[in-house]
């Protein structure tokens, strides 16, 4: 039912929130409006970090405002907590959809003492250890040799765990990229690959990142299916990837699924004035009247189940509360000091580093008396 | 004249030239090494990633493109090891190469091709083939971008024989040494101190002129103590030094310039006149290229040497996000490192 090699990405529901092919029986209204919800409030949640970032309260944001179906979908598709996840830095949308706890994700944003990360990462390259969602590099590519190694490690272990390893489409150009896809598959490794196709890299644009018609194709170089889908449509996301999953699950080597979706915002805040220099108003207008959150609202409204105006208003109103609390609380831990820039090095503190920090707390009490 | 100027010795007019000294930032140095660079040589081409359209992530190629034409200056997918590979390639056959890597934190890809391709071509040909080309790569810490945008892999490079290696701290060298290195036969990493791109502020003629490779500047004369630095802990260095001159000590202060190869004689020869040395660079301590200044200063200069040479540097742990400023050796640290060599 689910084909591979498709030249066109796999869709069920268009743009105008019309089925186009019959909605498999899971997804009753019930389940679409909890979707719309989910990525409603990583939406906000992007809002409301640029607002901080505005205020100077961080330093770096990456907004994921547009691809919400393809890591809501993503989310939604595995077992977050047991499969274990290697991701990209632009995913917090998909660790809020996993289960980060906002506080977590805000804090980490911050660099508080609350920031799991301690203050040593940029801003939303966070880490749960309880999600097995395994702390972001911002090195592109870097994590998917690693993935392909912690799918090996589940088979040898003979474990039901997955991996899973998100990226961009200007990652796969990265030989870490063919390196890490060609062992996953001779290892034939439980690994998921989901390639985020949002179609820039900063200002590279896929048609200048590959010569290739698509990404998904490159799977079969790999010994591996390549499964091609519209990222904005949550219902294709989430039936192909559950499918890919599946296939991973039961044994049968890695695959690949890419989600044709779009970044809407700019690459992050160092990059603000995007239109200016390298894409055009009028691509970006038509990706946005492509948003995935309308669409769904179309398909329930389609299905006799709006989500009303006062409901919507309210959920947006809720996450912003949330996301100020959060903050609030978060800032209230105050910024870890000096001090844990020695730990986790290594597991014990060598001699040398013990001397560099005794030095540097001579420095910082000399400074304070 | 000053010693700076005297050791300028590369600064030479080109007839018709003529025009006043501008004062530019270190950014626009780099842009216009770039642009005249590209216009005087053909064979000079520019790329990695978001340098064309984009103009560089922080701008240092904003209109080459425009001007000069997606064929000499171009994106490149998103790969360090393909950039810097595809200007080995390039460069044997002719061509000067001119590769961005975005930040020095992503040399990473590219390592490969740096350490066993470029830096070795010339020798395991027996100079059949040459490598004349240049990476040029924002580093250094101070801007808040964590260990990965913050890191200051210097020596790294310092260690591969084969490459040469700079860092300017100044307009006046950003844009001397890009053109040395766009015009010299070997390939060059050339950092650049990134949280001085608009911070470092300069005259540069309006004339063309180059810096040498491997010539220090000497940026304040001094009698008590030399202080050793380059890149973007200058600034630093010379507030310390006059904060000390503030204290009636005389410290002559160097910038380095050029790690492969370095200036030992000005090094050396500040040294025998001071007696002490404080050596300060921002990458971590260990393995640090400044040790291998420390190393030639006992060797050359032991018996003027009144303290043990200080060093400060960045600490062995990855570069943190939060304390950004505490990791880095800022005045303070400098002073209190001179302050130690002088009470010895
Ligand atoms: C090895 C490496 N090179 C360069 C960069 C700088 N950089 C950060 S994001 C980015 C673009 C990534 O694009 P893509 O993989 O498509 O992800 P997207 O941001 O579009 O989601 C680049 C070039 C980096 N982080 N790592």
């Amino acid at each position: 039912m689910i084909e591979v090699h498709t030249p066109d990405p796999i869709r069920y529901v268009n743009e105008d929130g019309q089925p186009v092919q019959a909605l498999p029986g899971r997804f009753t209204p019930e389940l679409l409006r909890e979707l719309h919800r989910e990525m409603l409030r990583a939406r906000e949640f992007d809002r409301k970090l640029i607002t901080l970032l505005r205020q100077g309260r961080t330093t770096f944001y990456a907004q994921s405002t547009g691809m919400e179906a393809t890591q809501v979908g993503l989310a939604r598709s595995i077992r977050p907590g047991h499969d274990w996840v290697w991701p990209y830095y632009r995913d917090h949308t998909l660790g809020l959809a996993m289960g980060v706890p906002m506080y977590e994700l805000i804090s980490q944003c911050l660099g508080t003492n609350s920031d799991p990360s301690r203050g040593r990462q940029m801003p939303h390259h966070f880490a749960s250890a309880a999600l097995k969602f395994v702390s972001i590099s911002s090195s592109i590519a870097s994590q998917v040799p690693p993935a392909a190694g912690s799918a090996m490690a589940q088979k040898y272990l003979g474990t039901d765990e997955i991996t899973v390893c998100t990226f961009g489409d200007g990652a796969t150009s990265e030989g870490d990229w063919h390196a890490g896809m060609n062992m996953a598959g001779v290892a034939q490794a439980p690994c998921l690959f989901v390639c985020e196709n949002n179609q820039w890299a900063i200002s590279t644009g896929v048609r200048q990142q590959t010569a290739s018609e698509t990404i998904h194709v490159k799977a079969r170089a790999y010994g591996m299916p390549g499964y091609y889908v519209d990222g904005n449509d949550i219902v294709a996301v989430m039936e192909v990837m559950t499918h890919a999953a599946a296939h991973v699950r039961a044994g049968d080597g890695p695959a690949l699924v890419e989600c044709l979706t779009y970044r809407v915002g700019s690459h992050s805040n160092a990059d603000a004035d995007a239109e200016k220099h390298y894409r055009t108003r009028d691509e970006v207008s038509a990706w946005v009247g492509r948003d995935p959150i309308v669409r769904v609202e179309r398909l329930l409204e389609h299905l006799g189940h709006p989500v009303s105006s006062e409901e919507r208003a309210d959920l947006i109103a809720r996450t912003h509360r949330e996301v100020d609390q959060d903050v609030l609380r978060a800032e209230a831990t105050g910024q870890p000091d000096w001090k844990i820039m020695f730990e986790d090095v290594y597991a014990d503190l060598p001699s040398h580093l013990r001397t560099q920090a005794a030095a540097l707390r001579a420095e910082q009490d000399g400074g304070r008396a | 004249m000053t010693a700076t100027q005297d050791r300028q010795s590369t600064d030479t007019p080109t007839p018709g030239t003529t025009g006043e000294p501008r004062t530019i930032n270190l950014i626009q140095a780099v842009t216009e090494a770039l642009a005249e660079e590209l216009e005087r040589d053909r064979r000079v081409v520019l790329f990695g990633e978001d340098v064309g359209a984009r103009g560089g992530v922080f701008m240092a190629t904003a209109g080459l493109q425009a001007r000069f034409g997606k064929e000499r200056v171009f994106d490149t997918p998103l790969s360090e090891a393909s950039i810097v590979g595809a200007a080995v390639g390039m460069a044997a056959r002719g061509l000067r190469p001119v590769a961005e890597i975005q930040f020095a934190d992503y040399m990473g890809p590219g390592f490969d091709q740096i350490i066993s391709q470029a830096a070795k071509l010339r020798y395991r040909s027996g100079g059949q083939f040459t490598c004349p080309l240049v990476i040029r790569t924002p580093s250094g810490g101070g801007v808040k971008g964590g260990h990965h945008h913050s890191q200051s892999p210097e020596s790294y490079y310092t260690h591969t024989p084969g490459l040469k290696v700079v860092m300017p701290s100044t307009p006046y060298d950003a844009k001397g040494l890009l053109k040395a290195a766009i015009r010299g036969e070997d390939p060059v990493i050339y950092f650049e101190p990134k949280r001085l791109y608009r911070a470092a502020k300069g005259e540069v003629p309006a004339h063309d002129y180059t810096v040498r490779i491997g010539e220090a500047a000497i940026r304040r004369e001094g009698s008590d103590l030399t202080l050793i630095g380059y890149g973007g802990v200058m600034p630093d260095v010379e507030r310390a030094a006059e904060a000390l001159g503030a204290e009636g000590v005389s410290a002559e202060v160097i910038d380095l310039r050029s790690l492969v190869p370095w200036d030992q004689e000005a090094v050396v020869g500040s040294v025998q006149k001071t007696g002490r040395a404080v050596l300060v660079s921002e990458a971590p301590r260990t393995g640090n290229f400044m040790g291998e200044v420390a190393y030639v200063i006992q060797e050359r200069a032991f018996d003027s040497l009144r303290a043990p040479v200080g060093q400060v540097a960045g600490f062995d742990t990855p570069y943190p996000y939060v304390q950004d400023k505490v990791y880095l050796p800022g005045p303070n640290r400098i002073l209190a490192a001179c302050v130690r060599a002088l009470n010895y």
